[in-house]
């Protein structure tokens, strides 16, 4: 199995402050389902935001997909970006958008026809249990469905990677599980590697994940 | 509704600028040729006990364009005549002098000195309460006109700034999104150059029908001569162009300054 994500000895800052994350050193292979989970402050979303180019490792190295991220190039980061998958607690769709539009975004931005666009919109959509919403606004939705957009967005493009923050801290209990399935789903049938930073991992989980947890001093350990 | 309200807020401030630009290009037009026209029509009187030549003036001020030499008086010429040839040659010569531009009230008085300073000069007439009048009433306008023109761009400017936090506020969310996705600065900012160079074009085609009508309505019936000699010039076709091609600059600058201002969370 190939390395998706390879931190050696990483350590993770903003700007000039203090090590948010310090000497963390892991490899994450295609096709695992990996949790990321610590105290609140820990540095989760910092070692996430890493992983697809919001922030440059401080020392160390941290390759992913084959690509050193260490002054990686503008050009390279964005051709990167458009094979990943990135779920958000705060779903970020774009409001004046429809369902449609939002789900094919990482189509649209990598040049495909208007009729692929439609094709896998309405298939991501029924096969996040949207069918007939395609026309709807964001706000138009609730918090479950919302995020389900955000799932299928993130599988638009059958990312390699797929990066989950927080994906399900807004939901409720069944709108998490909805979430989850997915993610499962997308792990289990399509190979995709899925990282994902939560306070809790699910009580139930049908596939076989890895565990990282990172301590308040910002160290990462494998738990299982 | 939202459309127009969307652009409107955009083209208001455009037009404004645009304006202030058409003004003054029609104004630089119509008061240069006009100006030129004050200064062929001014001229220096002198009168001067030796006959001098073009260059002879030209040697005492660089300002100096032309020399016409004027017939002297006929009864003068007779009187003289009678009495003898020794004092025809003591009736002075007549001139009058062309400048090479509408000089200021500083730069006349700096003429009339240099040729005050040449022994053949005997009297220089310069007009000067006429032309000081004439003068500063042209520069009052012109600086009057100046002045208005520089509030509007400064006013336009203002709003032009202001929308531009319009649109950070309406566009960032978007633009960051795409720029997680990985979409090129181009992609990004799309949405907004195409509304930003529409808006241009309808506020080059506001700016030139307010001034064609202004040009085919009012100025004809106007009594101004400034004007009214010179209508055809007040709007031109090529003038359309510039209108659409300054305003584009101005609405893709802003449009960069808001998408290199966005920054991803």
């Amino acid at each position: 199995m190939s390395n998706v994500i390879t931190a050696k000895n990483l350590s993770l800052s903003y700007g000039l402050e203090e090590e948010v994350i310090k000497d963390a050193t892991f490899i994450i292979k295609k096709g695992d389902f990996v949790f990321i989970t610590g105290p609140s402050g820990s540095g989760k979303s910092t070692l996430l935001k890493s992983f697809y180019g919001n922030l440059q490792p401080k020392e160390g190295s941290l390759v992913i997909g084959g690509l050193d991220m260490i002054d990686i190039k503008k050009s390279k980061l964005q051709e990167l970006r458009t094979h990943l998958g990135i779920v958000f607690q705060d779903y970020k769709l774009i409001n004046e958008w429809t369902v449609e539009k939002n789900v094919v975004l990482p189509l649209w931005i990598s040049g495909y026809s208007t009729e692929v666009q439609s094709t896998q919109a309405r298939r991501l959509l029924h096969h996040v249990k949207l069918s007939g919403k395609e026309d709807k606004y964001p706000m138009e939705l609730s918090g479950g469905e919302q995020q389900r957009v955000g799932v299928a967005r993130a599988l638009a493009k059958n990312p390699f990677l797929i990066l989950a923050d927080e994906p399900t801290g807004n939901l409720d209990e069944y709108s998490s599980n909805v979430i989850w399935d997915l993610m499962e789903n997308a792990c289990q049938q399509l190979d995709t590697t899925v990282v994902v930073v939560t306070h809790k991992i699910p009580m139930v989980f049908n596939i076989a994940y890895r565990h990282f947890t990172i301590d308040e001093r910002g160290s990462v350990y494998e738990v299982h | 509704m939202k459309f127009i309200k969307r652009h409107i807020s955009l083209i208001f401030p455009l037009v404004a600028i645009l304006l202030g630009l058409e003004f003054f290009i029609v104004f630089d037009r119509t008061t240069d040729t006009y100006e030129k026209s004050l200064s062929s029509d001014y001229s220096i009187m002198i009168v001067a006990k030796d006959e001098m030549s073009i260059d002879d003036f030209k040697a005492l001020d660089k300002h100096i364009l032309g020399v016409k030499e004027l017939p002297k008086p006929q009864a003068l010429k007779n009187i003289y005549l009678e009495k003898s040839k020794n004092v025809n040659k003591a009736i002075p010569n007549f001139y009058e002098i062309k400048l090479d531009n509408l000089l200021g009230i500083k730069a006349l008085e700096e003429v009339q000195k240099n040729l005050s300073e040449s022994k053949s000069i005997k009297r220089i007439e310069t007009f000067h309460s006429t032309y000081k009048s004439q003068y500063e009433l042209f520069t009052f306008i012109k600086f009057s006109f100046g002045t208005f023109i520089f509030f509007m761009a400064i006013i336009g400017f203002f709003l032009i700034v202001k929308q531009m936090e319009v649109w950070n506020f309406m566009h960032a969310q978007r633009m960051k999104v795409m720029e997680i996705f990985g979409a090129s600065l181009f992609l990004r900012s799309k949405v907004l150059i195409n509304m930003a160079v529409l808006d241009a074009v309808i506020s080059s085609i506001l700016t030139s029908a307010m001034f064609v009508s202004l040009q085919k309505m009012w100025i004809s019936d106007t009594q101004m001569e400034i004007l009214k000699e010179h209508v055809s010039d007040v709007f031109l076709f090529s003038d359309f162009f510039i209108l659409l091609f300054a305003s584009i600059v101005v609405v893709l600058i802003a449009v960069f300054l808001v998408v290199i201002n966005v920054k991803e969370e």
